[in-house]
C-alpha cells in the first residue's frame, strides 16, 4: 500500500474522535445503512431458504479455498483458450506494474474504470495518476468521491459519506453544464450526461470480478448502473483485475453465490446487470475489446490460507456487517484507514497493511456478532478479530503501561484467594467515586466515563454474594 | 520463480498434501448444487410466464403482451407513441427482427447520439427473477442494450426458463459467447443516500414485448 504503515495506528483514535464529532457525516451514515439494513432484512424474510443458501454459500466458498491451486489452473486454461491473456501479481505493487504497462504499450491516454475494490487495494488510482493516464470513474458513487479527492467509505456505496447537499456541490463545480437541482434523480441524469463521452472515447476499460469461472474462463461484473458494460465494450482494450479467492467452478455455482450477494449488499434479488465477460472480441462479432487482459491477484491471499484467517477468504464483499455494525454506523468507513472498513475490513487490513500499524481496529469491536449473524458465507468475523488481539498480544504490541495491567490481573486470575481479596479491596475502592447508583470520573477508567457514567458497585462482590447465597441455601433443611 | 509459481506453490504448501483427483474434485463441485429446491426461491406463481411478469413488474420493468412476432412491430409503435417519442430506433440486426414489417417506422442497426430507443431480442426470460438474457455476436451489439433511454426487448413465452440454474445448464449446452447477460430491470442506482434513481448510465426503461407461444 502507498500509505504509511503507521498512519493506520496512530491515528485511528482521532479519525474516530472527528468523525464522531461530525453531525453531516452521522446524517448521511444513517441514511444509506438504514435503509440497507431495512432492505435486507425485507428481501431474507421474503426467501425462507436464505439459512440452506448461506449454508450452501459457505460450502462452495470452502470447497474453491480447499482446491485453489487446482481451480486457478483450470481458470487460466479456459481464459487463454477464450483469447485472454492471464497474468499473475503476487502483491500490490506486482499488480500496478503490469496495469501501468498494459496501458503504456497501448499507449492509452484515456482509462475508464468500473468500480472495482481490489483497484483500490492496490493502488491503481495513484500508479495511473503517476503513469500520467487520465482515469475517469464511471460508477456513480465512484464518480463523486473521485471528484472530491477521496477514497471509498464503504465497499458497496463508496461515497455514502456524503449527503446529497454535499454532491451537489461537488457536481456543480464539475459537471458542464451543472445540475439543475440537487435532487439525485437529476444528478444522476447529469452524470450521465457527463460521463457518455468519456465512455466511448476511453483507449482502455478497467472492472474489477465478483466471480471468476474456472470451466469457462470467464469473469463475472455485477453492477445496476449498468457503467460495467459501458466501461469494457467500447475500449480496444478491457483488463480485469481480480483476488484469487473469487474463484468459482462453474456458472452455477457463481449464480447460486450471487443470490446471497445481492440480497446481502442492497436487499435486492439480483443486480439489474450481471454479465460474464469470456475473452476479447469473437471474429465477426458486432463489438467488444480486441484484447482482454486478466491480472490475478493474490497480495496476503495465499498467506491468510496458510494461517488462521482462512475463511475470510469465502468474503464475498456484500458489505453487510458493515451496515450492521454498531461502531461503523457511528464512525463510518474513512475511520479505519485501510481500504476495507468496517468488521471485514478490520480483519484484512492487518493483513494487508501489518498488525503493528492497524492493531487499534480489531480492538475496536464491541463483540456483539452481529456481522457473524449478518455474513452471507457464515465468517465467524467475531472470532477472526479475537485471533488478530491473541497475536497482537504474543507479537508484544500492546502498549507497556496495558501489559503491565493485564500482567496483573493475570497474576491475580491464578490466585483464586488474592483474586477475591483484590476484588473485595476494589469494589470498595470505586466505590468512594461514585455518588448515588452512578460514577461519573474514575482514575484510569476516563475512556469509559468520559462518554456514559459507570455504575457504581453494590458493595459486595458477586463471589462473596455468591457464597452468602450459598450457605442460606445449606441451612435450609 | 514467476509470481505464477510463487502463488501456486504458496497454495500448495498450506493445503494438505494428499489431494484428490480432478474428477473427484468435479464430483465434489457438482454435489454441492444437488436439490437446488432447498436454497433457491421459490417461484411467485404458478405458471412461468404468470412469475416472469410477476417478478419483472415488480423491478420496474413493463410489458407489453402480443398474439406473434408479426405483432411486435406495431407494439413497438404504441410503446414510443406512449412516450410521445418519435418513430425511430435501432434494432438489433438479428433475423428474427429485421424479417419483420417495419413499414412507418424509422429503423436502423446503430443507435445515433440523439436517439432514444433501440430494440433487442431476449435468448431466455427468467421467472424466478424477471431477468432476461442477452449473448453478444455477430447479431447481437453488446451497446444497443445500454447506450438507449429506452431498452425495448422482444421475449418469446416459450423461452421462459424457470430458475438461474436452468440457464446456466443452458449456456453450458453452447460455446460461451463474448459476453452473456442477465438484465433485470432498468439501470438504476442508490449511490446518493441510498435512494433509488432510474437510468444511471444504462436505460431508464426497460420494456418487454412478450409473444405468446404460437403452438
Ligand atoms: S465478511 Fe461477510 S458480511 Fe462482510 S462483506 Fe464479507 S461476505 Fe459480506
Amino acid at each position: 500500500m502507498s500509505a504509511p504503515e503507521a498512519s493506520v495506528q496512530v491515528s485511528f483514535k482521532n479519525r474516530a474522535k472527528t468523525a464522531l464529532a461530525d453531525r453531516t457525516l452521522k446524517i448521511a451514515i444513517d441514511r444509506t445503512t438504514g435503509t440497507a439494513e431495512a432492505k435486507r432484512a425485507v428481501a431474507v424474510a421474503a426467501f425462507p431458504e436464505f439459512q440452506d443458501a448461506r449454508a450452501r454459500g459457505r460450502a462452495i466458498k470452502d470447497h474453491v479455498i480447499a482446491h485453489l491451486d487446482h481451480y486457478l489452473e483450470q481458470f487460466e486454461r479456459n481464459a487463454t483458450a477464450s483469447g485472454a491473456k492471464v497474468h499473475w501479481a503476487s502483491d500490490d505493487a506486482e499488480a500496478r506494474a503490469i496495469i501501468t504497462r498494459i496501458c503504456l504499450d497501448a499507449k492509452a491516454k484515456l482509462v475508464t474504470r468500473s468500480k472495482s475494490m481490489l483497484g483500490e487495494e492496490i493502488g491503481l488510482p495513484h500508479a495511473l495518476a503517476d503513469a500520467g493516464i487520465e482515469r475517469v470513474e464511471t460508477d456513480l458513487a465512484e464518480h463523486i468521491i473521485q471528484l472530491a479527492g477521496e477514497a471509498p467509505s464503504h465497499i458497496v456505496w463508496p461515497a455514502m459519506h456524503r449527503t446529497r447537499e454535499q454532491v451537489a456541490e461537488l457536481f456543480k463545480i464539475a459537471h458542464h453544464p451543472p445540475p439543475a437541482a440537487d435532487d439525485p434523480a437529476t444528478m444522476v441524469q447529469s452524470a450521465r450526461r457527463e460521463l457518455r463521452a468519456k465512455f466511448l472515447g476511453a483507449d482502455i476499460g478497467i472492472s474489477g470480478s465478483n466471480f471468476l469461472v474456472a470451466d469457462t474462463g470467464a469473469t463475472c461484473t455485477v453492477t445496476n448502473e449498468g457503467n460495467a458494460e459501458l466501461t469494457t465494450t467500447p475500449p480496444r482494450i478491457h483488463i480485469v483485475t481480480a483476488g484469487i479467492e473469487k474463484i468459482v467452478p462453474t456458472t452455477a455455482h457463481a449464480l447460486s453465490l450471487l443470490r446471497l450477494l445481492v440480497r446481502s449488499a442492497t436487499g435486492g434479488e439480483l443486480t439489474q446487470y450481471t454479465t460474464f465477460h469470456c475473452g476479447p472480441k469473437r471474429p465477426g462479432d458486432a463489438d467488444g475489446p480486441e484484447e482482454m487482459h486478466i491480472v490475478l491477484v493474490d497480495n496476503g491471499r495465499t498467506r491468510m490460507l496458510a494461517n488462521e484467517f482462512r475463511e475470510m477468504l469465502r468474503c464475498i464483499r456484500c458489505g453487510a456487517c458493515m451496515n450492521h455494525c454498531v461502531v461503523y454506523r457511528q464512525i463510518g468507513g474513512h475511520a479505519y484507514g485501510g481500504t476495507y472498513p468496517g468488521p471485514m475490513g478490520s480483519v484484512l487490513t492487518p493483513v494487508l497493511n501489518g498488525l503493528a500499524g492497524s492493531r487499534d481496529l480489531p480492538n475496536a469491536c464491541t463483540m456483539n456478532g452481529r456481522c457473524a449473524e449478518v455474513c452471507p458465507v457464515e465468517i465467524p468475523i467475531p472470532t477472526l478479530l479475537r485471533a488478530w488481539r491473541i497475536r497482537s498480544w504474543r507479537e508484544r504490541l500492546e502498549p507497556g503501561s496495558l501489559r503491565a495491567g493485564i500482567g496483573i490481573w493475570a497474576v491475580l486470575a491464578r490466585r483464586p484467594g488474592l483474586y477475591r481479596l483484590a476484588s473485595r479491596i476494589g469494589v470498595r475502592a470505586i466505590r468512594l467515586f461514585g455518588k448515588g447508583g452512578w460514577i461519573a470520573r474514575l482514575p484510569l477508567a476516563g475512556g469509559w466515563t468520559a462518554h456514559r457514567d459507570l455504575p457504581r458497585p453494590t458493595g459486595r462482590t458477586f463471589m462473596d454474594q455468591y457464597r452468602a447465597q450459598q450457605a442460606d441455601k445449606g441451612d435450609r433443611p | 520463480m514467476t509470481a505464477r509459481d510463487r502463488i501456486l506453490s504458496a497454495i500448495r504448501a498450506a493445503l494438505p498434501q494428499e489431494r484428490p483427483a480432478p474428477d473427484a474434485i468435479a464430483a465434489e463441485a457438482k454435489a454441492l448444487l444437488a436439490d437446488p429446491d432447498t436454497s433457491r426461491p421459490r417461484l411467485v406463481a404458478e405458471g412461468l410466464v404468470d412469475a416472469f411478469i410477476l417478478k419483472a413488474e415488480a423491478i420496474g420493468t413493463t410489458i407489453d403482451r402480443v398474439g406473434g412476432m408479426e405483432a411486435v412491430p406495431d407494439a413497438v409503435r404504441r410503446y414510443l407513441s406512449g412516450y410521445g417519442l418519435s418513430l425511430s430506433l435501432a434494432v438489433e440486426p438479428t433475423p428474427a427482427l429485421t424479417a419483420l414489417d417495419w413499414t412507418g417506422l424509422d429503423t436502423g442497426t446503430t443507435l445515433a447520439p440523439d436517439q432514444p430507443a433501440a430494440l433487442g431480442k431476449a435468448l431466455w426470460g427468467i421467472a424466478e427473477s424477471g431477468s432476461m438474457i442477452v449473448h453478444s455476436g455477430a447479431d447481437t451489439p453488446i451497446l444497443l442494450s445500454f447506450l438507449p433511454l429506452h431498452h425495448i426487448v422482444v421475449l418469446q413465452e416459450s423461452d421462459i426458463l424457470s430458475h438461474l440454474e436452468d440457464y446456466a445448464a443452458q449456456l453450458a449446452e453452447r460455446p460461451h459467447p463474448r459476453n452473456a447477460i442477465l438484465i433485470t430491470g432498468p439501470s438504476g442506482t442508490t449511490d446518493i443516500e441510498g435512494s433509488y434513481v432510474r437510468g444511471a448510465h444504462g436505460p431508464g426503461f426497460l420494456h418487454v414485448i412478450l409473444v405468446a407461444s404460437t403452438d
